[in-house]
C-alpha cells in the first residue's frame, strides 16, 4: 500500500508548509487557519500512519501487482447488515435526547431510557442466536 | 485433440438437459463427460435457488486490509476534522481576549487535572493490553482474578473501563469547582469555550465507555471467541487511544499553554 501512504503523507506535508505560510502572511494575529490547517495535516499523517502500518502486515495485495488480474480481487468483503429495522430505533431515540435538550429534561430522559434498548438492539443484532457472528 | 474447445466452449452456453441428452447420443459419450462433468456442476449450483447462508463469512482474502478498521480511521479522521474546529475556536477566541485568558486561566488546577489525565494515558495502555489478548482470541482469564498476566481482553477492558469512569467523574468534579469559581458556561466567552472543548471531549470519552460495555457484552455471546468480536474490540481501541490523544492535546493547550 505504498501509493496511498505516499499520498496521504505528502498531503501531510503540504499541510503543514501552508500551515506556515498562512500563519506568516497574517503575522501570526489571525491563528484559526494555521491551527485548522495543522491539524489536517495530523489527518492526513494519521491515515498514512494507520496505511503504512496495514501495508506492513498485509503484505503486497492484488492491486499492488502490475500483472494482477481483477478476478484475484474476488472473495467475501466483510459482514454487511442485509436488513435492518435498529438504525431507525436508534435514530428516533437520539432525535428524542436532542429535543429534550431544546425542550426539557423529562424527554431527555425518556429518550436515554428508549435509547438503551435500541442501542443494545442494534449492536448485538447480529451477535445472538443460531448464526451469530 | 482439438475437439476439445468447441466441446468446452458450447458447454457454457448449452443448459444440463441438452447436455446429458448429447452425451448419450454421441460416440465420444465418455470422454465428453468427463470434460463436461465440472462444467455442468456449477451451472447446476448456479440455477439453484439460493437459501440462506449457514454460516456468515467472516473475512475477506488475507491481503486486503480489514473494511471495519479501515472505516474506523475514515471517520476518526471527521472526528479529528471536528475537534479541529474546537481547537480553532479556542485559539481564536484567545487571542482576541487575552486579558480575560489571564485571570480565568489562574482559577485552573493544573496539578489535579495532571493527575486525571495521568488515568486516562494509563486506561489506554490497559487498553492495547487487552488488544493484544484480543488478537491472540482470548476473551477471558485462564487464571484467577490476581494472575494478572493470566487476564483476557475481558478483564483488561473493565480494567480500561474503570479508569476512564475515574477520568470523567473527576472532571465532573472539576467542573463543579470551577462553576463554583464562576466560569460558566454562559458566564463569560472563556467559559463557554472551555465548556465546549472539554465537554464535547468528556461525552466522546463516555460514549467510548459505553462502546467498552457492548464490547464486553458481546463476548458473552458465543462459546468461542469470533474474529468478529475480535475486530469490534480493536477498532474500539481505536476509537479509544484516539479520544486519548486528543485530550493530551487539550491539556496542553488549555491547562499547560494557557
Amino acid at each position: 500500500m505504498k501509493v496511498e501512504y505516499r499520498l496521504f503523507l505528502w498531503l501531510g506535508v503540504f499541510f503543514v508548509v501552508m500551515s506556515g505560510i498562512y500563519g506568516f502572511w497574517n503575522g501570526w494575529t489571525e491563528l484559526a487557519g494555521p491551527v485548522a490547517l495543522l491539524l489536517s495535516s495530523f489527518l492526513a499523517f494519521m491515515v498514512a500512519f494507520y496505511i503504512w502500518y496495514t501495508g506492513r502486515h498485509i503484505g503486497l495485495r492484488p492491486e499492488d501487482d502490475a500483472d494482477g488480474e481483477i478476478h484475484q480481487f474476488e472473495g467475501d468483503y466483510g459482514f454487511f447488515s442485509p436488513h435492518s429495522w435498529q438504525p431507525l430505533f436508534v435514530g428516533f431515540t437520539a432525535a428524542l435526547c436532542f429535543a429534550g435538550l431544546a425542550i426539557g429534561w423529562w424527554l431527555f430522559i425518556i429518550g436515554a431510557s428508549l435509547g438503551v434498548f435500541a442501542l443494545i438492539g442494534w449492536t448485538f443484532e447480529y451477535w445472538h442466536g443460531e448464526h451469530s457472528l | 485433440m482439438s475437439w476439445i474447445v468447441p466441446a468446452r466452449s458450447g458447454a457454457g452456453l448449452a443448459l444440463p438437459g441438452t447436455d446429458a441428452l448429447r452425451m448419450d447420443q454421441g460416440p465420444r459419450g465418455p470422454r465428453f463427460a468427463d470434460i463436461m462433468a465440472p462444467v455442468e456442476t456449477t451451472s447446476a449450483t448456479r440455477g439453484m435457488p439460493r437459501g440462506p447462508v449457514p454460516s456468515i463469512p467472516q473475512h475477506g482474502p488475507v491481503t486486503r486490509p480489514n473494511l471495519v478498521a479501515m472505516g474506523t480511521i475514515v471517520w476518526l479522521s471527521s472526528e479529528l476534522m471536528f475537534f479541529a474546529g474546537l481547537f480553532a475556536v479556542y485559539f481564536t477566541i484567545r487571542s482576541v481576549r487575552a486579558p480575560l485568558w489571564h485571570t480565568e486561566t489562574q482559577k485552573l488546577s493544573v496539578g489535579y487535572a495532571a493527575v486525571n489525565t495521568l488515568m486516562l494515558v494509563v486506561s489506554s495502555v490497559w487498553c492495547q493490553l487487552g488488544v493484544m489478548k484480543a488478537e491472540r482470541g482470548q476473551a477471558a482469564r485462564t487464571g484467577t482474578l490476581l494472575q494478572v498476566g493470566r487476564w483476557g481482553m475481558r478483564e483488561w477492558y473493565v480494567l480500561t473501563y474503570l479508569f476512564g469512569a475515574f477520568f470523567v467523574s473527576g472532571q465532573v468534579l472539576e467542573y463543579s469547582r470551577l462553576v463554583q469559581d464562576n466560569i460558566t458556561m454562559s458566564g463569560n466567552v472563556y467559559g463557554s469555550v472551555f465548556f465546549l472543548a472539554t465537554g464535547f471531549h468528556a461525552l466522546h470519552v463516555t460514549g467510548g465507555l459505553i462502546a467498552f460495555l457492548l464490547i464486553i457484552g458481546r463476548t458473552f455471546t458465543t462459546r468461542h471467541y469470533s474474529h468478529n468480536q475480535a475486530m469490534g474490540a480493536v477498532v474500539t481501541s481505536y476509537y479509544w487511544h484516539f479520544v486519548d490523544v486528543v485530550w493530551i492535546a487539550l491539556f496542553a493547550t488549555i491547562y499547560l499553554l494557557k
